[in-house]
């Protein structure tokens, strides 16, 4: 891997972004990663997906270690899903072998909307709500 | 009754439910860790959002190891470009709680909601 102190800049911003979402939202980053090695470093694909879980690893165990201490963390849904998740990895590359991923993909796109858009609505019903009524939903400690 | 006291009562079966559904499209999209098990922690298992997320990490420990050990022993695994963008990562996940542990749950799903159709859009326009 060719690193320019310019792209080493560069990655070091896109890291920090990824990490911002990962301790916001729970995502791992590999949303900023994989595009990042892609554009960044010119890594094919399989690489870039490679390489953006390695990136997780540290990303996933200190943030979840910072929100065990404030008692966030339930460890034993997180072994469970991630039992599920060593399941379904294996059966999702038979599956992507068999059909169109793109009809699938852009299926899958449809239900992120769907989903988003429920969150949306929601959240900002219940903002609304909370304006007209200012009280304890207002309090970022209820949560 | 708190969550996790509600989870122990049973009910183990959604769980592994939603890690599978999560490794089965993190597998044929290259998207899948948290962007499908936090919605399904809040919808299925009806974890307040701060608390899914934080779940969310401790799942991701597991399936990004269990990833790259997948990976190990090819030469797929670019170790050095994983830690130039993973160390200074890991300084904005401490900030990204910091500012978490501030932001009422409301506008927290607000901002979820808006990453999620993003990647929604994303997906649907280029496949």
């Amino acid at each position: 891997m060719d690193a320019s102190p310019e792209l080493i800049a560069l990655a070091a911003l896109a890291g920090v972004a990824a990490g911002l979402l990962a301790g916001l939202f729970g995502v791992g980053g590999g949303i900023v990663f994989v595009p990042t090695f892609v554009f960044l470093f010119a890594f094919d694909q399989l690489d870039a997906q490679a390489t953006s879980l390695a990136a997780i690893i540290p990303v996933a165990l200190i943030g979840a270690w910072r929100q065990s201490g404030e008692g966030q963390v339930d460890w034993r849904a997180a072994a469970l899903m991630g039992g599920g998740a060593a399941i379904g990895v294996l059966f999702g590359a038979e599956v992507a072998i068999r059909l169109d991923d793109e009809v699938l993909a852009r299926a899958f796109g449809v239900v992120l909307l769907l989903v988003g858009g429920e969150m949306l609505v929601r959240s900002a019903r219940r903002l609304r709500t909370a304006r007209a009524t200012p009280g304890p939903a207002d309090d970022p400690r209820r949560t | 009754m708190d969550v996790s006291a509600r989870l122990r009562q049973g009910n183990l079966l959604p769980l592994v439910g939603i890690g599978v559904v999560s490794g089965l499209f993190a597998a044929m999209f290259g998207i899948g860790g948290g962007i499908v098990i936090v919605p399904l922690l809040m919808l299925v298992a009806k974890m307040p959002p701060r608390m899914a997320a934080a779940t969310s990490l401790a799942t991701l420990i597991l399936t990004s190891l269990i990833g790259v050990v997948r990976y190990a022993g090819t030469d797929h695994v670019d170790w050095l470009g994983a830690a130039l963008i993973g160390i200074p990562a890991v300084v904005g996940v401490l900030i990204g709680i910091r500012i978490q542990r501030r932001l009422p749950a409301d506008w927290l799903v607000l901002g979820f909601g808006m990453f999620v159709i993003a990647i929604g859009l994303r997906l649907v326009i280029w496949g």
